[in-house]
């Protein structure tokens, strides 16, 4: 017997697809930016596609910031799944999760701890991911304010002149490319060992248990 | 202009044709409207000419050479002539020990006055013994003078923010004047700068008695508060997508956008389309050449390769090897797909031995 737990609510599931739907964008139109690779030798044939790519590379950009900006307010207002201590390293119940998920990972132990929310492996990397988002935002303003000298303060703080810090925003988007590839391989890889619809709990928000497997939880 | 210095070198004397000429260039670099054009010019030609000592470190003396012999000289004799150069290495005729005292004479007559003008970078290491003027370290220099001065121009990238000499490994820990004194001073960063930029600031002090405004990195914004990517000719060809692939191919006659080779317009603050060089109306991308980021910091180490657009990375340990950000992150993410699949692999083998669980 299975039953049904709401793991996410709402604003987190738009603030999933927000993420997810942002990072496609803005690595595409960021990888033309970085090397374009049409050449419009027609003059005068309006075709701006480096104007083009770069305007979807903002309006990307600025979903992406609202996503996370989203993700830190849940991380303290969302419901328990939602919240920073519920997955974060920081509680023995993690730490021993952190572990015996590693195990379990690594075919080293075959079962593994029911949780509504995220496993704390998945925890840790979901909140260095955001924090690796912010610095891209960081460095994404200041490349788009080159004229401000408010963000040059910011920029040169921390990642140095332009040409630097453009040379980590592109270095940090082979961290989201490699985050996405690893991101769906374990999804798909927990979905066929454990039948907790975990995919689809991101468009639904619901996982299924079987009974009684998380009381006292 | 002091005695000490050689007129004779510069050519005709300025006209008051060039000297309006610069002074209007000057107002039109400062952003400033044409109304003001006569307190600038009667600033300029006010008999109170402040003394400018000239200071030359690490340096090529080509941040001079630029100012001295550009192809038409308004500019340069219309700095010489509104400011009183008293103590410059290149042009002073004065030598050895009578240059030493001029330059001490002056720093005690004019103490708290005198514009003190740094050239070149400043080595720092082993006490600083990698540039020597009259037995003293450029530091025990720089040291003694400029704190004197009423204020210090940090002129050429060099003495901005170390220049070439600072570039890795920095053998002789060369450091551009603001670190070493550690307070700001106006950097005019270039490699050579505009004339104009320096013109720009002292026409600057002596109109308006205070500085212009600096933006985060000490240089005046009227010369460094915008990219040479947006204010290029060639940015239709950026926004448009047309771009030279290789140097002298088709798309390189025909004046297309030179990102693709490594333009650093992108990333660097300068007025150099605006401004042009040598008043022939020209500047590297003008000229077929990308943009090298010459007025940046750093930009030996960050700017390099300069054909290609970013730097490579410098891995650490394992001699140093340079290798590219694209390849990089190429293969991180393959040896993450090569490591997903093994871990699949190794889920499916175990579970075709042991039966599904
Ligand atoms: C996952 C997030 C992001 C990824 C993967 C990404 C990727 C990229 C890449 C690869 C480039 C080209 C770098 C180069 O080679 O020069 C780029 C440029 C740029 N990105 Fe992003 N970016 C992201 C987020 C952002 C954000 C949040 C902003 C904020 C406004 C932003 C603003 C910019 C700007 C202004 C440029 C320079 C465009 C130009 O000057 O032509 N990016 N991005
Ligand atoms: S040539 Fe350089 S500065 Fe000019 S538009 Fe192209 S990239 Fe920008």
């Amino acid at each position: 017997m299975y039953e049904k737990h709401l793991a996410w609510g709402v604003l987190f599931r738009i603030f999933h697809w927000a993420f997810a739907l942002s990072i496609v964008f803005l690595v595409v139109t960021g990888l033309y930016i970085h090397s374009p690779w049409t050449n419009s030798v027609i003059e005068g044939s309006r075709s701006f596609p480096m104007a083009e790519m770069r305007h979807v590379h903002f309006i990307a950009a600025y979903c992406f910031m609202g996503a996370v900006f989203l993700r830190i307010y849940l991380w303290f207002f969302g419901n328990r799944q939602e919240k920073f201590w519920d997955s974060a390293p920081v509680t023995g119940r993690n730490i021993r999760n952190l572990f015996s998920t590693v195990t379990y990972y690594l075919y080293i132990k075959d079962e593994h701890e029911p949780r509504l929310g995220h496993n704390c492996l998945a925890g840790t990397v979901y909140i260095v991911t955001i924090v690796i988002a912010f610095f891209q935002i960081l460095s994404g303003l200041y490349l788009l304010f080159p004229e401000s000298t408010f963000w040059q303060g910011v920029g040169l703080s921390i990642f140095g002149t332009q040409q630097e810090a453009r040379f980590y925003h592109f270095l940090t988007m082979w961290y989201f490319l490699i985050f996405v590839l690893v991101h769906l391989y374990i999804l798909i890889w927990n979905d066929i060992r454990d039948p907790e619809g975990l995919i689809s709990s991101i468009f639904c928000g619901k996982k299924f248990f079987e009974k009684g497997a998380l009381d006292n939880k | 202009m002091s005695r000490n210095i050689c007129e004779k070198e510069l050519g005709p004397g300025l006209t008051r044709r060039g000297f309006l000429k610069g002074c209007a260039l000057a107002a039109a670099a400062l952003g400033l409207s044409d109304e003001l054009i006569p307190r600038l010019v009667e600033a300029a030609a006010s008999s109170k000419r402040p003394s400018v000592v000239w200071l030359h470190f690490q340096e090529c003396t080509g941040c001079t050479e630029g100012l001295l012999r550009a192809s038409h000289p308004d500019i340069g004799r219309l700095i010489l002539d509104i400011i009183s150069l008293d103590y410059h290495e290149t042009v002073q005729a004065a030598a050895g020990n009578q240059a030493e005292e001029i330059l001490k004479e002056t720093i005690t007559r004019e103490k708290g006055k005198f514009i003190c003008v740094v050239e070149g970078a400043i080595p720092t290491r082993d006490g600083g013994i990698y540039c020597k003027i009259g037995g003293r370290t450029a530091l025990e220099i720089v040291k003694d003078v400029a704190p004197k001065a009423a204020a210090v121009v940090a002129i050429g990238t060099c003495a901005s923010f170390g220049g070439v000499q600072a570039a890795h490994p920095n053998p002789t820990g060369a450091k551009g004047v603001g670190e070493i004194l550690g307070k700001p001073v106006v950097n005019i960063p270039g490699c050579p700068p505009n004339p104009i930029a320096f013109l720009g600031t002292v026409l600057h002090l002596l109109t308006f008695k205070r500085l212009p405004e600096l933006d985060r990195l000490g240089r005046p914004l009227f010369a460094y508060g915008r990219k040479n990517h947006d204010q290029c000719e060639r940015r239709a060809h950026f926004d448009e997508g047309r771009f030279v692939e290789q140097f002298g191919d088709e798309n390189h006659k025909k004046g297309y956008c030179l990102y693709k080779v490594g333009c650093k317009g992108p990333v660097t603050y300068a007025n150099c389309p605006a401004v042009r060089f040598n008043d022939v109306g020209v500047w590297p991308v003008g000229a077929g050449h990308g943009c090298i980021g010459c007025t940046e910091p750093d930009f030996w180490d960050t700017c390099s390769p300069f054909y290609e657009r970013l730097p490579g990375i410098r891995v650490p340990g394992g001699g140093g090897v340079i290798t590219d950000a694209d390849s990089v992150g190429k293969k991180i993410l393959g040896i993450t797909a090569v490591a997903a699949g093994i871990h699949a692999a190794a889920g499916i083998g175990k579970r075709l031995t042991k039966g599904s669980k």
